[in-house]
């Protein structure tokens, strides 16, 4: 084999040499045939003249060898591609637009799929990738459906660690996670960590860059003042220290060992950005509740243990601890999910929809390509004739026409990648949160690796293969003889080759139909979206997030009981600001959520839903916020720690647990009908408001005053009487006297909040819009083209109807009517592929049907409107033709 | 003029390794031995010799160098490698099962 390639190489490379040692070759047999004769008795000219009668042509023999080893087929590549650009060469403006179109097409393509081997093609860093799984609580009734699946409590987590024997190891980590305030050593600083259970690092398989990862002890609260570095907090927080490990750092104003630091490749993110910190679980009584879900479960299985397996084992367990624990884990089972493909899948259906839509782009540029190359086979086919003519096999010019197209396809694909590395930075500038911060796959940079460039010549030499097709079959057909004679290309060949190129055309149009309506419904999408009211006044409102020190972690009193008072004092006297307020998790922000009970109320029941949202707020946040209060008051300066429990419910709340009945002074608690917590005063009833996305259901929700239950981290909420975001630096510097120590984070106006939370809409709304403008475009231009192109052939009939009295605007009727036929079949066909692809769009719709005739009927008109300027454009220059000018053509 | 046949298709290989596996030769000097050790029946024609040499050549089972010939004149040698002496040996065995297969259906009939 490598044999094989060396000598084919050497014969193209080393050219002169190896010709040189085939004429020595072949000389030497012949002068030694001729002594041979010779010296059997035979003249000098009558040996020569024998040995040259058997040897036949000597040129045939040398050539035969060069068949043999293996020259031609390298060497006709060759002589193709010359051949190929000496054509481009001569066709300047052809070559440009092609390979432009070419570029336009194969570089979005190349950077959605740069994109997608970033976010769904790299492999996770984790050694035996396979094993790992995420375990699951979930639904007895159907527990592997993926809808089903919730976060874990502590006490199940433990009696599953304890029951299982498929999994080597287990851990649990928050599933909120929060910021960490970091102080000493630097500014002060709030980083992104995570509780993690003793396993962690292990079940994922990686080990220490520095020093350790956690004991088992360090679980317990007290001897949990211990962390672990990632390798970008070490390096930029700490200079990349050595020493680091056994060092103390002061954490959230507490003193803190560093235990070890993770190597480089390990970057954790789940449901959040990346992670840099880890610390022990240190559980609290909080976390210690059956029904406190409120981890994430990893689990590395055993060898050989499949996915199957696992799941009907978790089966068994899950339905064990159900009949143990009938009240916490009522209705409740337990399953497991492979950790590589866990929460990619909504991601995947984006992706997958782009990809499918610069796919259509790049079939429209294919498209264009080929009509242009059409076009130009007209004045090729006396080439390609006289080729034939001189022997020249099907299978000859069907590959030298194919050279060409791949190699214009080719030099289209550099342009491309060239586009693609502008159109990655681009991307990465607006890349949506769900891209990035992907489960396990944290997305700094969209890198062009080997991969993109592997898959960008592909698609270029298919795109080359798909453009030549079509012209390199009909550039065989027709009689040679006829084509040989001098004006006869405009034969009855002509007219096949105009209905080829009109189908051509309408293909164009029904996939621009295609793209553009699925724009289109994304646009309305996003457009319903935004028109929905949050249910709270996002004008003029600045937020940031800040912490508070909190022993019990988001269960018991406040640790600084006057935070509420502190930022009234502060930034409330601040001109400007009509009122300051804060709340633990903002609307749009995500949840927490708790089970309730109504006093003296059926409880829903496990499968109900007996849950609501959980909010601690400081007074006056409804009026900051701008909700309504419908009922009672809002939560007030005298909802102090040891006054009566309270707290404001919303409608869907009073709904829920009190029916048609006034829930105002009604009791209810937290957790279940025989939990043991305090009974809350039911003083106000708000207006409903959005909590996970304008697009998601209102759940439940109620608002404690921050003063009687404490949280670790809020946000603040400044209502301006101007541009909120100018009230930053002085809102900053208010905090910043009450505790220099604590950092803000996540400055943003309430506007800002409102429109990233239709992000994962809005990036591929924009990206269809613009593979949409660009498909507009593609069609434009080879709707003129066809349109011109024809045009130019019929000058003579045109010339010939007018000399007969046709008016120029019958002209015009006829050129424009022409394409008018096949761009309605191509919009007819279009509406057909919109209907049957909108699948790939249904989870991103909203308010929307992807049948919508308004969306549908809109497309159609676009794509009628281009269709015409763009044949109008030649039409007129039809309608300019002097008729004796084009019958002296004749 | 001694009477002559045209190789079967697919011999000229066998027998071209078959005369290299003796030593070192050139291209003439091997269709005159194929020639001599056949009693003068094979032939070998120029026009198949080289192109299959060069095809031998490529596939690996014979490899080429230059050197001197007998009357002092650079020739270009062909001796066997060792890929060539494994074909050499299955299509010497493949040979003679046809031969034997066609000598018995011959003769029974």
């Amino acid at each position: 084999m490598l044999n094989d390639i060396l000598i084919r190489l050497r014969a193209m490379f080393r050219r002169k040499r190896v010709e040189g040692e085939l004429d020595d070759e072949i000389r030497f047999h012949f002068d030694r045939q001729v002594e041979k004769y010779v010296r059997e008795g035979m003249a000098d000219d009558e040996a020569r003249r024998r040995a040259k009668l058997e040897f036949g042509g000597m040129d045939q023999v040398k050539e035969e060898c060069r068949d043999a080893r293996g020259v031609e087929f390298l060497e006709t590549f060759f002589q193709d591609m010359k051949f190929g650009l000496r054509m481009l060469r001569k066709a300047p403006g052809f070559a440009a637009v092609a390979i432009l179109t070419l570029a336009l097409g194969i570089g979005a393509n190349t950077t959605i799929f740069s994109v997608i081997n970033t976010v769904l093609l790299r492999p996770l860093p984790f050694p035996n990738l396979d094993r790992l799984v995420l375990v699951w609580e979930t639904d007895a009734s159907k527990p592997d459906d993926p809808d089903s699946f919730n976060i874990v409590s502590a006490p199940n987590f433990w009696d599953w660690e304890k029951q299982n024997d498929i999994f080597e190891k287990m851990a649990i980590f928050d599933s909120a996670g929060r910021g960490y305030n970091l102080s000493r050593g630097g500014e002060p600083e709030r980083v992104s960590g995570v509780r993690v259970s003793a396993d962690f690092f292990r079940v994922l398989g990686i080990e220490p860059l520095l020093g350790r990862t956690f004991l088992p002890e360090e679980e317990t609260a007290g001897r949990d003042r211990e962390v672990v570095l990632s390798y970008a907090l070490w390096m930029r927080r700490y200079g990349g220290d050595p020493q680091i490990v056994g060092k103390q750092i002061r954490i959230d104003g507490e003193d803190s060992t560093v235990v070890g630091v993770m190597p480089q490749k390990f970057r954790f993110q789940f449901w959040s950005h990346e992670r840099e910190l880890w610390v022990p679980m240190g559980y609290t009584e909080g976390d210690r509740g059956r029904d406190s879900n409120s981890f994430l479960c990893i689990a590395r299985l055993k060898h050989g243990v499949t996915i199957a397996q696992a799941r009907t084992e978790m089966h068994t367990i899950g339905q064990r601890l159900m009949q143990e624990y009938p009240k916490e884990d009522h209705g409740m089972s337990a399953t497991v999910e492979p950790l590589a493909t866990a929460g990619m899948q909504e991601v995947q259906k984006t992706l997958m929809a782009l990809l499918a839509a610069v796919g259509f782009v790049l079939l429209i540029a294919c498209v264009n390509v080929t009509n242009l190359m059409l076009a130009r086979s007209a004045t090729r086919n006396k080439e390609i004739a006289m080729r034939r003519a001189l022997g020249a096999r099907r299978l000859r010019i069907l590959r030298q026409l194919l050279t060409e197209s791949v190699l214009l396809a080719t030099l289209g694909g550099v342009a491309g990648l060239l586009l693609a590395l502008g159109g990655v930075r681009l991307l990465g500038s607006i890349l949506p949160d769900a891209l990035r911060s992907s489960p396990l796959r944290p997305v700094t940079e969209i890198p062009l690796d080997t991969r993109v460039f592997l898959f960008a010549l592909g698609i270029s030499c298919a795109a080359g293969i798909l453009c030549g097709l079509v012209p390199a079959f009909t550039a065989y057909k027709g009689d040679v003889n006829g084509l040989l004679k001098e004006g006869a290309s405009r034969g009855s060949t002509e007219s096949g080759g105009r209905r080829l190129r009109n189908v051509l055309a309408a293909a164009e149009v029904a996939l621009a139909v295609v793209l553009i309506a699925g724009a289109g419904l994304l646009i309305t999408s996003v457009a319903r979206l935004l028109g929905v009211d949050p249910g709270f006044n996002t004008k003029n409102a600045l937020v940031m997030g800040i912490t508070t020190p909190q022993v019990d972690l988001y269960y018991g009193p406040p640790t600084n009981e006057l935070f509420c008072e502190q930022l009234q004092q502060h930034v409330g006297s601040i001109p400007g600001v009509l009122s300051v307020s804060s709340i633990s998790t903002l609307p749009l922000a995500g949840m927490a959520t708790r089970a309730v009970t109504a006093e003296g109320e059926p409880y829903p029941g496990r499968d109900n839903n007996p849950w609501g949202k959980y909010n601690l707020a400081c007074p006056s946040y409804f009026r900051t916020m701008g909700i309504p209060i419908i009922e009672g008051r809002e939560l007030l300066d005298r909802d102090a720690v040891d006054s009566e429990q309270v707290a404001v419910i919303n409608e869907s709340m009073a709904h829920k647990y009190w029916g048609k009945k006034d829930p105002l002074g009604r009791r209810f608690k937290i957790g279940h009908p025989d939990s043991t917590g305090p009974w809350i005063t039911v003083v106000g009833i708000s207006r409903d408001n959005y909590q996970r996305g304008l697009d998601r259901s209102i759940y439940p929700e109620f608002f404690r005053p921050f003063t009687q239950a404490g949280w670790p981290v809020m946000t603040i909420i400044v209502r301006t009487a101007s541009s909120p975001l100018a009230f930053t630096q002085v809102v900053k510097k208010a905090l910043a006297e009450v505790n220099p120590d604590v950092p803000v984070s996540g400055i943003q106006t309430l506007d800002d909040i409102v429109t990233d939370s239709v992000g994962d809409r809005r990036f591929p709304m924009l990206l269809l819009s613009a593979f949409g403008v660009l498909a507009l475009a593609l069609a434009g231009i080879g709707i003129y083209g066809v349109v011109s192109y024809g045009v130019s052939q019929r000058t003579q009939e045109i010339g010939v109807r007018m000399a007969f009295g046709a008016q120029p605007r019958d002209v015009v009727k006829l050129v424009v009517g022409g394409s008018m036929a096949w761009t309605l079949a191509g919009i007819g066909a279009g509406i057909l592929g919109a209907l049957g692809t909108a699948r790939l769009l249904s989870g991103l719709l909203f308010g929307v049907k992807a049948t919508d005739p308004f969306v549908l009927g809109g497309v159609s008109l676009l794509l009628l409107a281009v269709a015409m300027a763009a044949s109008y454009i030649p039409a007129r220059r039809a309608m300019r033709v002097d008729p004796m000018v084009a019958l002296r053509y004749e | 003029m001694t009477e002559r046949i045209d190789l079967p298709q697919g011999t000229l290989d066998l027998l071209i390794l078959r005369t290299v596996a003796l030593g070192p030769q050139h291209g003439w000097a091997i269709s005159e031995r194929i020639h001599q050790v056949s009693s003068k029946v094979l032939q070998v024609q120029q026009g198949t010799l080289y192109p299959a040499l060069h095809r031998l050549e490529r596939r690996g089972w014979i490899k080429a160098r230059w050197g001197a010939s007998e009357n002092n004149r650079r020739a270009k040698y062909y001796e066997l490698t060792k890929s060539g002496r494994k074909q050499l040996e299955t299509e010497e065995s493949e040979w003679k099962k046809l031969t034997a297969a066609i000598a018995q259906v011959l003769e029974t009939t």
